[in-house]
């Protein structure tokens, strides 16, 4: 029998690489959207997309709550379409993270996409690459750092999330019982012991996270500086 | 033979771009005006990198854009190539990678690889960053990258124009040479007459959105210089002539005006750009031409052509007079002061004169 603590480990690792896969889906595009775009519905997309930044968690748990739920229409038709309930499901942490995680990928991309620009693109085009062509041998390559960050910060933040998950996940050991809330039930029994282990580990694990994104941003030019 | 024709008009905030104009795509053609000119706008649009255009534009018979039957062709599948001023080298690549990304796309791979190489001179190159480039070797690798993907009409937006002289002397006699051993036809937009002067055989010229000649580069550098939208170019003499001697021993290289005159200037070190024809592109601005009415023999001036005076004009303070010696026309600018005191008038025989250092060619 695995260790409630284990089970929660290997949840939030679940959750978070599928997050992870869906938000660089679907972030991807949302992000050379935004960059390319001139309207005035870009800054309402974009505060959309910012929202959960400053939104309490619990505010987007709640809605969501709401919505997951079988008197309303997304949650009836993911009831039709799958026969079971969303509420209380690891599809509904998953949804929930996707959305709460959003910024930290589509932000990092849409920069770099801004920054890319469309000179380069122009140049790609006039050698005969296509639009499909010029996004995975241009705009790949020369962003691929931002894509490893805007993943990594994706997956840290949905490691990291708690209230969100507490609205709409319950506490289902080996479906929505991560480890964020994990840490919590310790902290209500007074098992600081254990909650030591799993807050240092979250804490160990997010600072080698994200100090390997900033080794990886670092400009090209000062890593050979050191080497020289 | 193969045409472009244009018949558009694109729109942006204050500015309108209208030409109607078919363009023989024969060697090199210059695209001559000011900033604003909309001159990189009309490449852009052949390029199919702006999408707001009414009208037609058409190559070779195939129908590039026609608003009216919705037709517009993507930039990719134009076979179109273009050298932007800025090179736009992909950064993530190195020289040879950034070439054979244009190798790959393309669908007939009839050049030769190594030849390009070589006529761009980019061999040692070849390994290297984009960023270790000096900004003539970008241009280089730029130039060799659009060829390398065999387009039927090859733009080039002032891609001299960041760099310094003998990187854009270098520059010139490359592309010329490239266009006559491939024969792509070439347009060339620049600000430079100067470089157009060199290379273009024919010279499209726009101001302010609209075109307002087209001809042989000479004939219209002419008519530009002779046409009352005065300081739109300097006034000035543009011809191509036989080579007599490049040195001739006494410090002076000579050209053939004709069967009895001669024109001369400073010697020639070096190759002229147009040396495999033995003809020099070289110009005069009429204000270093004089006038003289009897043969200035006892100067140190060294040339010295009898010639006939065809117009006299009077702009502000200044004449033009153009003379015609053989079949050569000159334009010729002096003071109403100096007009007056000679008493100058149309079919009056005179000498031009002028020092061998006012003939000037784009090298020396």
């Amino acid at each position: 029998m695995i260790s409630p603590d284990l089970l929660a480990l290997l949840t939030t690792l679940k959750m978070a690489a599928l997050t992870t896969v869906i938000l660089l889906l679907i972030g991807t595009p949302i992000a050379w959207y935004l960059a390319n775009m001139q309207s005035r519905v870009k800054v309402i997309i974009e505060a959309i997309v910012a929202l959960p930044l400053v939104l309490p968690p619990t505010v987007l748990g709640f809605y969501l709550l709401i919505a997951f739920s079988p008197q309303y229409l997304p949650g009836q038709l993911w009831q039709q379409a799958t026969g079971q309930q969303l509420a209380f499901s690891f599809s509904a942490i998953v949804i929930g993270s996707v959305l709460y995680s959003m910024p930290f990928v589509v932000q990092p991309l849409q920069k770099a996409f801004e920054q890319l620009g469309k000179p380069i693109l122009e140049a790609g085009a006039m050698l005969g690459a296509g639009p499909i062509d010029r996004f995975f041998n241009i705009v790949f390559p020369i962003t691929r750092a931002s894509f490893i960050t805007a993943a990594s910060l994706g997956f840290a933040h949905t490691v990291g999330e708690f209230g969100v998950i507490l609205m709409i996940g319950g506490n289902i050991p080996g479906e929505t019982r991560v480890l964020s809330i994990a840490l919590f039930d310790h902290v209500e029994a007074f098992d600081y012991a254990k909650a030591h282990v799993l807050a240092i580990s979250l804490l160990v694990g997010s600072m080698i996270l994200l100090s390997a994104v900033y080794l990886l941003n670092r400009s090209p030019q000062t890593i050979t500086k050191r080497k020289n | 033979m193969a045409c472009l024709s244009l018949d558009f008009s694109m729109v942006f905030n204050a500015f309108k771009l209208q030409l109607k104009q078919e363009i023989p795509l024969t060697s090199i053609t210059g695209i001559f005006g000011h900033s604003g000119s909309g001159k990189s706008s009309m490449l852009r649009a052949i390029a199919g990198l702006e999408n707001n255009i009414t009208g037609s534009i058409a190559l070779d018979d195939k129908c590039l854009v026609d608003s009216q039957a919705k037709v517009f062709v993507k930039s990719e599948q134009r076979h179109v190539g273009l050298v932007f001023q800025d090179s736009r080298l992909f950064p993530h690549l190195n020289v040879l990678e950034n070439l054979t990304f244009a190798v790959k796309r393309c669908q007939h791979n009839q050049l030769n690889f190594k030849e390009i190489i070589e006529l761009t001179e980019i061999n040692a190159l070849l390994h290297k960053k984009i960023h270790e480039l000096s900004g003539g070797q970008k241009q280089r690798v730029a130039l060799a990258r659009a060829i390398l993907a065999e387009p039927k009409l090859l733009l080039l937006d002032e891609p001299l124009s960041a760099l310094d002289i003998p990187a854009k002397t270098a520059l010139l006699k490359m592309l010329l040479t490239i266009q006559r051993k491939l024969n792509i036809p070439v347009l060339y937009v620049s600000h430079s007459l100067e470089e157009l002067q060199q290379v273009c055989d024919n010279l499209l010229v726009l101001a302010q959105g609209k075109t307002i000649g087209y001809g042989n580069i000479h004939q219209m550098i002419h008519k530009l210089s002779q046409s009352h939208t005065a300081d739109f170019i300097q006034h000035q003499t543009s011809m191509s002539l036989p080579i007599k001697s490049l040195n001739n021993g006494q410090g002076l290289a000579v050209l053939s005006l004709n069967d009895e005159d001669n024109i001369y200037l400073p010697a020639l070190n070096e190759q002229p750009i147009q040396a495999e024809e033995r003809m020099l592109r070289c110009f005069i601005l009429a204000n270093d031409i004089s006038v003289s009415l009897t043969e200035p023999l006892n100067s140190s001036i060294v040339n010295h052509l009898p010639a006939s005076i065809t117009t006299i004009n009077t702009t502000g303070n200044k004449v033009l007079i153009s003379a015609i010696c053989g079949q050569q026309k000159f334009l010729i600018s002096i003071s109403i002061f100096s007009q007056q005191k000679l008493a100058l008038k149309i079919d009056q025989d005179v000498y031009l004169q002028f020092k061998a250092s006012a003939v000037r060619t784009y090298l020396y």
